[in-house]
């Protein structure tokens, strides 16, 4: 394990004890925290815990998705949400809270997603070709968004509008622990998948006639990277809503510590997604307290200054 | 000649195209073309702006299936996987810098998964060394001028020792010193069958045999001497060019003077 990877495995285990620690009524020394989550206690092991881990679960999952969607797509600004994944999962959503108010809105929201993906995909046409699907994603995320704002406006009851803009941002509940195993099974597999590739992923960067010429089967590849991202996203999206930013932030910041090559970034890119969102989610918890914060909107507030500096360094 | 004798010289050649056709979107740009490539041997293609230079290339480097016609390289299909960067090294005309370090690069083109071997680490870096890159070696590619990015692709193309090498306009971003470095580098190679496309005469000049392309098809083939001659040059490129031949044998200078006639832009055009 290199230093910057223990380091940042380091970074995730604070983030998490400070997630356990931290709750509306104040703070317990992380030791305390650990303590109860082991005697079983219930505002911690049945609570916190199961939170602290979907924060990490989201935060992972989504800079994963954005570190390999910015490779498929050879775009430094691209993030899980590009292919219009963002749009379809909030009419998703947006229906769901509309037509079934006693279920969860992630279920139709991660179809959502997953249709819009492979609608833009049909959009794009054949063969493949980013720029295509870059505006198709563009082109369909922003009709999307328009219709949600439409069934919002439309909508007849206030309460849509306060869970579906909270659901927007990234409103994380407290979720059952078994609610966590489908998102977590998937990370690890993706995971596994991407790494083990992690050199044709490489060469991927390079553009299509290159990575070919070096013996990367380039169709096939990007198929897998695609619906690897989708799923990701889509599942993140399921449990956790629209958290902005941190699949954007995550991958650039691991391409700054430990470099670009995949081999090392993606596990960098997932420590630091999940640590970040665990922060996040620590902050959004306990800023406001009693009241709760989406996690998207301090996500987005450490996401936006980063992002701008980003736009900068891009256009010197 | 005998039957297994005709077999061997087919099989030694590293690339043999017969009666090819390449082009576009089922358009060819390019009709029966046909050239075989032996190691130590290299091919100029020249040939204006859009005659189908870079199209042919991607052809010969498996990039792109030929429209009609045969194409083997040693006697057989392309690999598949990894295996491919052992029979074939392409250098593309421009290609974009990327975040990796040039040791980075230069690695990614032995074509291997997973983290580097102790002796396939030794081995790029006598590569580096080879290329004079070692220097560069650990420096992000992306800060690299024009001349040292070329140079550390053509190490990506050269590190796992291709049996063909193709270079696309190889010397476009080279100032004259890296340029006679070059052309010095790919006299050197002598295990490698090359096949490269140029505006360069004199790197043209260098190679054992030219193709100039035009008119859709090649309209010259053969030894430079034959080949780059004013005439063919006029006719092929439109260019009026002044031959200048080394009286110590060595590869002939050539000065282009202006446009052939029957290109010169009229006055009332």
């Amino acid at each position: 394990m290199s230093r910057s990877t223990l380091a940042l495995s380091l970074l995730c285990l604070a983030a998490a004890s400070v997630g356990l620690s931290a709750g509306p009524a104040g703070w317990m020394a992380p030791w305390h925290a650990v303590q109860r989550l082991v005697d079983g206690d219930v505002i911690v092991a049945s609570l916190r815990a199961p939170r602290v881990g979907l924060a990490a679960l989201v935060g992972a999952s989504l800079g994963l998705a954005g570190a390999v969607m910015q490779t498929l797509l050879r775009n430094d600004l691209a993030d899980p949400y590009v292919l219009g994944l963002s749009g379809g999962a909030s009419v998703g959503a947006v229906v769901s809270l509309l037509l079934l108010p006693a279920v969860p809105p992630g279920l139709l929201a991660a179809f959502g997603a997953g249709a819009t993906a492979l609608l833009v995909r049909g959009l794009a046409g054949a063969p493949y070709d980013r720029t295509r699907l870059l505006l198709a994603g563009v082109t369909l995320s922003s009709l999307l968004t328009s219709l949600t704002g439409l069934l919002l406006i439309l909508a007849p009851e206030d309460r849509l509008l306060r869970s579906m803009s909270f659901w927007l941002f990234g409103g994380m509940g407290t979720p059952r622990v078994s609610l966590l195993a489908v998102p977590a099974v998937l990370l690890v597999l993706s995971f596994s998948w991407l790494v083990s590739r992690a050199e044709r992923l490489d060469r991927l960067t390079m553009g299509d006639d290159v990575a070919t010429s070096l013996g990367v089967d380039v169709p096939v590849t990007q198929r897998y990277v695609l619906v690897w991202a989708v799923a990701l996203t889509a599942s993140a999206v399921a449990v956790g809503g629209l958290v902005g930013f941190v699949g954007l932030i995550a991958p650039h910041a691991a391409r700054r510590l430990v470099g670009a090559p995949h081999r090392a970034m993606l596990p960098a890119t997932v420590l630091l997604g999940a640590a970040l969102v665990m922060g996040a989610d620590t902050v959004a918890r306990t800023a406001f307290a009693p009241r709760e914060l989406p996690v998207g909107l301090v996500t987005a507030g450490l996401g936006g200054p980063f992002f701008l500096s980003l736009l900068r360094r891009v256009s010197t | 000649m005998s039957a297994v004798a005709a077999e061997r010289i087919i099989v030694e050649d590293v690339v043999r195209a017969s009666g090819i056709a390449v082009g576009w979107n089922g358009r060819p740009v390019l009709r029966d073309i046909n050239l075989a490539v032996r190691p130590g041997e290299r091919l100029a293609l020249l040939g204006s702006n859009g005659s189908g230079k870079t199209t042919l290339l991607r052809v010969l480097a498996g990039l792109a299936a030929p429209l009609e016609g045969e194409l083997r390289w040693r006697g057989t299909s392309l690999p598949k996987g990894g295996a491919r960067c052992r029979v074939v090294g392409y250098v593309l005309q421009a290609e974009a810098p990327v975040h990796f370090t040039v040791r980075q690069v230069v690695a990614l083109g032995l074509g291997t998964d997973g983290p580097l071997s102790t002796p396939q680490a030794a081995h790029v870096a006598r590569v580096l060394a080879d290329e004079g890159l070692t220097e560069l070696a650990d420096r992000p590619c992306s800060t690299l001028s024009g001349g040292e990015w070329q140079r550390a692709v053509i190490a990506r193309a050269l590190v796992a020792e291709p049996a063909l090498l193709l270079l696309d306009e190889p010397t476009s971003h080279l100032d004259p010193a890296r340029r006679a470095v070059l052309h010095e580098r790919l006299l050197r190679l002598r295990d490698q069958a090359v096949v490269l496309a140029t505006h360069d005469l004199e790197l043209a000049a260098l190679c054992e045999r030219v193709m100039i392309l035009g008119d859709g098809r090649a309209m010259f083939d053969g030894a430079p001497g034959d080949v780059l001659t004013t005439e063919a040059l006029q006719v092929s490129l439109g260019v009026r060019v002044r031959r200048l031949d080394d009286p110590q044998g060595g590869p002939a200078l050539f000065r282009v003077v202006g446009l052939a006639p029957k290109v010169m832009p009229r006055e009332d055009a």
